[in-house]
């Protein structure tokens, strides 16, 4: 008769079976079982596995998960399209309004340099000239050329050494002159130190769509802020419209700027330049 | 009205900017934020019934004076030099800074000025004016704004004199 009740010494005996058989697994197992417990050992044994995945996933990358990015891109790209908008159109349109301004710019000085060659004498100045007294009619370069006329937004008189103002005049409130002046001054003063370009001057700071020029003189330095365009012909004549109100107003400035100074000379800007 | 230029010199760290703050603002900052190239600032005020219009240079801290571009001393009617009561390597150079300052404007006010007296107790202010070969002018603490508008003011009354 066959019975599946085991009888106590069958149990040991199993038991030293087991014991026999199983030996070596045990001790493995014991030994794993401490790798794993053991923060240590754990690293030890896995970070190099991690390390190699890493590796892998770096190199691989933009061949396994290139498609599932740009997805991603396109969707939050498509889910945003307002926020990133505001973010990039007041950039995109500073830049397009400054090139724009760039290439009006070049098709004013090529049409100036036009003019003068039409105009300079020759047979067909001749008749352009006639055609424009007898029939009235303008160059049409001409009238590109006045399309967008430059304006002089802010002007200043400023000592060159101290950076003090003798006057100015603006097209509207700005903040405080007297530290702009003393700011250009700074700018300058490092500029011209920075580069040791002896007996050479800044002329010109560009920002965005605005130009300040700076016309040096001895003592003292004209800034002038203006907006729009500005060809090369139109830059002479402006400077040569500093230089005789350099001449009418600023001959005999005093050593240290005053109230009484100030005042003149600021009317005079604001006739000359601003109001004009 | 008469306009000036002020210079505010002297190694970094040494609290020029916060003087500069003190004056022009009224206020104070623990924060640390190093001047880069140099700030310009106004104030207007009123000595003797008449103002006084004091354009501030706040110039990058140097160690030694004959770092900073000449060119932002130029036309500067007064120079504060400033240094730090609590850091001996701020006025260890102080004659050879002194020399350097008269000798790019001879004819402009010079003044020295020991900056941060919240931070040190009289006894050592007095050994350090004693130890000094130049003059301490004034001594202030742009964080309590003690002497301030004091050396400011006596600048403005100097140009009027």
């Amino acid at each position: 008769m066959v019975t599946t009740s085991q009888t106590k010494p069958d149990k040991e005996l199993l038991n030293q079976l087991q014991s026999i058989l199983l030996k070596d697994d045990r001790v493995t197992i014991e030994r794993l079982q401490k790798t794993i417990d053991d923060p240590v050992l754990f690293s030890e044994k896995v970070s190099p596995i991690i390390e190699e995945r890493m590796n892998f996933f770096k190199e691989n990358f933009p061949k396994e998960f290139q498609a599932t990015v740009d997805k991603m891109i396109e969707r939050k790209l498509k889910a945003s399209q307002e926020e990133i908008l505001d973010v990039i159109y007041p950039v995109m349109g500073k830049m397009i309004k400054k090139y724009v301004n760039h290439q009006i710019q070049m098709v004013k000085d090529g049409i100036d340099e036009s003019i003068k060659k039409t105009f300079s004498g020759s047979g067909k100045g001749f008749l352009w000239r006639m055609k424009n007294s007898l029939f009235g009619i303008k160059a049409s370069d001409q009238i590109i050329h006045d399309l967008r006329d430059f304006q002089v937004e802010e002007i200043y008189v400023i000592q060159r050494n101290s950076g003090l103002l003798f006057g100015s005049a603006s097209t509207e409130n700005t903040i405080d002159q007297d530290v702009i002046a003393g700011m250009l001054t700074a700018i300058k003063s490092f500029v011209e130190d920075a580069f040791k370009r002896e007996r050479e001057d800044l002329e010109m700071i560009e920002y965005g769509t605005y130009k300040i020029l700076l016309q040096n003189f001895y003592s003292y330095y004209i800034a002038i802020a203006i907006s729009g365009t500005m060809s090369s012909s139109e830059r002479e004549d402006l400077a040569n419209e500093l230089l005789n109100f350099a001449t009418e107003y600023l001959k005999s400035l005093p050593a240290e700027p005053d109230g009484e100074t100030f005042k003149s000379i600021s009317t005079a800007l604001n006739d000359s330049f601003i109001k004009k | 009205m008469i306009s000036r230029k002020v210079i505010l010199t002297g190694s970094f760290g040494v609290g020029k900017t916060s003087l500069f703050r003190r004056f022009i603002t009224n206020t104070f900052s623990e924060k640390y934020i190093t001047t880069i190239g140099v700030k310009v600032d106004k104030k207007t005020v009123e000595v003797k019934g008449q103002e006084v219009s004091i354009l501030l240079w706040d110039i990058a801290g140097e160690i030694k004076q004959d770092k900073v571009p000449k060119s932002y001393f130029l036309g500067a009617s007064a120079i504060i030099y400033v240094f730090d009561l609590t850091r001996p390597s701020t006025y260890k150079n102080i004659s050879t800074d002194m020399k350097i300052l008269n000798d790019i404007l001879p004819d402009s006010i010079l003044k020295i000025v020991a900056n941060k007296a919240d931070m040190v107790n009289a006894s050592a202010i007095d050994t350090i004016s004693s130890e000094l070969e130049e003059s301490i002018d004034v001594i202030t603490s742009a964080k309590t704004g003690e002497n301030v508008d004091e050396l400011f003011l006596g600048l403005a009354a100097d140009f009027l004199n």
